[in-house]
């Protein structure tokens, strides 16, 4: 009877999994299998036979001189250049925000997550289009507002346009859009820690200070290094933001563009995806390598 | 292994949100309804295979036609199908409006999986050599002779670049050369009483036109869009070309870095803003700030939106050597797949009833290809834009016949760029390019 009832009971949870697991099979794994197979070989699109080329595609990846080559070193140049000035703010601002949140009224405090969160639902056209308006070098909100009180009024910043202002412009703009995100799951992490420590702090007379850094930051430990491990993939990927805003040439022609160029411009899939797949295995060596750093002390 | 699926399933949604961007963007950035540039970066989109599907009527044979007119030019097309349903009982052609920024993703795909691959499309001039060295394009001769189009109806360069091997490959729909808008009021005000037509004028002029007191520019040039139409024409007009008679990179030649040089120092002289990102120009003309713009017959509508008095004239001669314009050239091809005799009859009898009746697509703007349609009454009584854009008909050279010339070309516009802007040498410029390109080329 018991082992009757355990089959059953097994069957309805693979019934429950079934829907996720189908679609997981459909737009993921068999795209990834498939996407590996293309990459060994020649596939451009408008030939009607694509031929194995084992580890070509890779190789000439690697081959100083050729176009791929040129796109995959550019790309990751420019995408590690914005993951590594924009990780520190997503967390640390993210953190910020969620530190401000608890310290208001509880009434005020949930208006004030909806506000910092709406950024978030907005898409990448919407979130483009709006800095593109605030940081357009002429006639731009921000320029204009700086000629206004005589900060490079003949000589526009170029925004968008130059490094290094190009990347403080993605930076903010990506801030607005996603820090939502980051700043949920901290107010999560903040209020999981127990009132009692810190009740405990104040009899004690800890400052504020040495409150966040004795109590909270090693009770939301985990959580930080989920933000920032989700925050460098999340970097990682970026696309729409330089895609969409700046036109600063090769500074800002993230790894994502060049992989795009390079299946949909010069049709060569093949060649795309052997640099898709290398980009998905480098991504997922950096967040093993953070993983380890960051939980070592434990 | 999380981490890397779900950094590669991102490649896939990127590419649809760039999708829905390239298509949602197109009001407020008229470059992005320009035609004739080399196939933009596109994405993976499962609308690849939402195709018009067959007619069920009973005698109609339906034709299956693709265009890129997600833009302001939509209607007109629109316009012509309609009228051409209804003036016969044989055929329904059935018009699917593909996003323009991803029309060539959205064909190639179709063409791969051969699922719903149109039965006729519009296709850039320009992208036809690749498609008919893939041997994807059924030639025109046979069709055209039937249903009574001929070839003298169109001017040589186009039925020239469209001919391979003698066997003519595309129907031009029309020629959309560079042009030069320019503001009337501020000429006026100016004294000046004709538009320029060689440098020196040019120079003059724009020197008259700036008020530095009134934040208005001569001539606001381009650093970015618009130069994929600008630099060939001056490059040309100083007597160079893309590549040389051995197919190899040629324009960074001493006159195209004459022409580089040229366009930069009308930023040192002071009659074109120090900065210019993507459409600054077009806005400052639109906003009545500077004199002159380059830019493309489509851009007609935005500018009558924008209530400027303006004019039209064919580019100056801004090269040294003769007078020539860049243009790029929508035309109709069939694809190889289209194979049903009765189909095919009614794709010719639907491009026999366009070469005499696009009058209703020079209304967008543009200059239609069709001598019969030029000469007519209603042609040369239209406002004075189509007309002086005909008039550039005589000199026009397109992109070079060559296969991938979208990727090919590509690494020059960011280079240049970069020497608009004054931060890279123009000769430097143009070498990095040039290598860029000829790592393209060795495809």
């Amino acid at each position: 009877m018991s082992t009757m009832s355990n089959w059953k009971s097994k069957l309805t949870s693979s019934l429950f999994i079934l829907p996720y697991f189908l679609a997981f099979l459909a737009f993921t794994l068999i795209p990834i299998v498939y996407g590996f197979i293309i990459s060994f070989k020649q596939y451009n699109l408008l030939d009607p036979v694509h031929p194995f080329v084992g580890l070509g595609n890779y190789k000439s990846i690697f081959t100083e001189g050729t176009q791929e080559n040129d796109l995959f070193f550019i790309g990751m140049k420019a995408t590690l250049k914005f993951v590594v000035f924009s990780v520190p703010f997503l967390v640390i601002v993210g953190l910020g925000f969620a530190l401000l949140l608890n310290a208001l009224p509880a009434k005020l405090r949930s208006f004030f997550r909806s506000i910092y969160f709406i950024p978030y639902a907005v898409s990448a056209t919407v979130m483009a289009v709006i800095w593109k308006r605030m940081f357009d070098v002429t006639g731009g909100f921000i320029n204009l507002l700086l000629a206004k009180v005589g900060i490079h009024e003949f000589d526009p910043i170029p925004w968008l346009l130059d490094s290094p202002f190009v990347w403080f412009a993605l930076v903010v703009a990506t801030l607005w859009w996603t820090i939502g995100f980051n700043m949920i799951i901290f107010v999560n992490a903040l209020n999981g820690v127990p009132e009692d420590l810190y009740e405990a702090a104040k009899i004690d007379g800890a400052s504020g200070w040495n409150r966040l850094i004795s109590i909270t930051l090693p009770s939301i430990r985990p959580v930080i290094v989920f933000v920032l491990i989700t925050s460098t993939i999340a970097s990682y990927n970026i696309f729409a933001q330089p895609n969409l805003m700046s036109n600063a040439g090769d500074e800002t022609k993230v790894l994502l563009m060049g992989i795009l160029q390079t299946a949909y411009t010069a049709r060569e899939i093949g060649s795309a995806s052997a640099m898709a797949i290398l980009m998905g295995l480098t991504i997922m060596i950096a967040s093993i390598i953070q993983f380890m750093i960051t939980n070592r002390k434990e | 292994m999380m981490v890397k699926l779900k950094s590669l399933q991102m490649i896939g949604l990127t590419g649809m949100s760039l999708a829905l961007v390239i298509s949602g963007c197109s009001t407020n950035k008229p470059a992005n309804t320009a035609p004739a540039s080399a196939a933009p970066a596109a994405s993976a989109s499962a609308a690849a295979t939402k195709a018009p599907e067959p007619a069920k009527s009973g005698e109609k044979v339906t034709v299956n036609f693709w265009t890129p007119f997600s833009g302001n030019d939509g209607p007109f097309m629109k316009k012509i199908v309609d009228k051409y349903n209804a003036s016969q009982d044989k055929y329904t052609v059935k018009m699917t409006i593909q996003p323009n920024g991803d029309y060539y993703k959205l064909l190639d795909t179709a063409i791969a999986t051969k699922k719903g691959v149109p039965d006729v499309a519009i296709m850039h001039l320009d992208q036809t050599p690749t498609y008919i060295a893939k041997d994807l394009l059924t030639p025109l001769d046979d069709i055209a002779k039937a249903a009574g189009v001929e070839k003298s109806n169109f001017p040589d360069a186009t039925v020239d670049y469209a001919t391979k091997d003698g066997k003519w490959y595309s129907i031009p729909l029309d020629i959309h050369p560079l042009v030069l808008y320019y503001n009337k009021d501020l000429f006026a005000a100016a004294g000046i009483t004709k538009p320029p037509t060689n440098r020196e004028e040019f120079v003059e002029d724009a020197k008259k036109l700036t008020d530095s007191s009134k934040g208005i520019w001569g001539a606001a040039m381009p650093t970015f869009w618009i130069q994929n139409f600008l630099f060939p024409t001056i490059l040309f007009q100083n007597g160079g070309s893309f590549l040389d008679d051995k197919g190899n990179i040629a324009y960074n030649s001493p006159a195209g870095v004459e022409a580089v040089t040229f366009m930069r120092s009308l930023t040192t002289m002071k009659v074109s803003p120090p900065t210019i990102a993507q459409d600054g120009d077009f806005n400052l003309f639109q906003q009545g700030k500077s004199a002159m713009h380059f830019n493309g017959p489509w851009s007609k509508d935005a500018f009558d939106k924008a209530k400027i008095n303006y004019g039209v004239a064919p580019v100056p001669q801004l090269g040294t050597v003769k007078q020539a314009v860049f243009a790029g050239s929508h035309n109709f091809v069939i694809p190889k797949s289209t194979t049903d005799a009765k189909v095919l009859a009614g794709v010719g009898d639907f491009l026999k009833y366009v070469s005499a009746n696009s009058i209703d697509w020079a209304d967008s703007g543009q200059a239609v290809a069709s001598k019969v349609v030029r000469d007519s009454a209603a042609f040369k009584a239209m406002t004075q834009q189509q007309t002086e854009v005909a008039k550039e008909f005589d000199y026009v050279q397109f992109a070079p016949k060559v296969l991938n010339w979208g990727p090919i070309s590509d690494s020059i516009w960011s280079e240049l760029a970069n020497a608009l802007q004054g931060k890279k040498d123009p000769k430097q410029a143009l070498d990095d390019a040039a290598a860029k390109s000829t790592q393209a080329m060795k495809k």
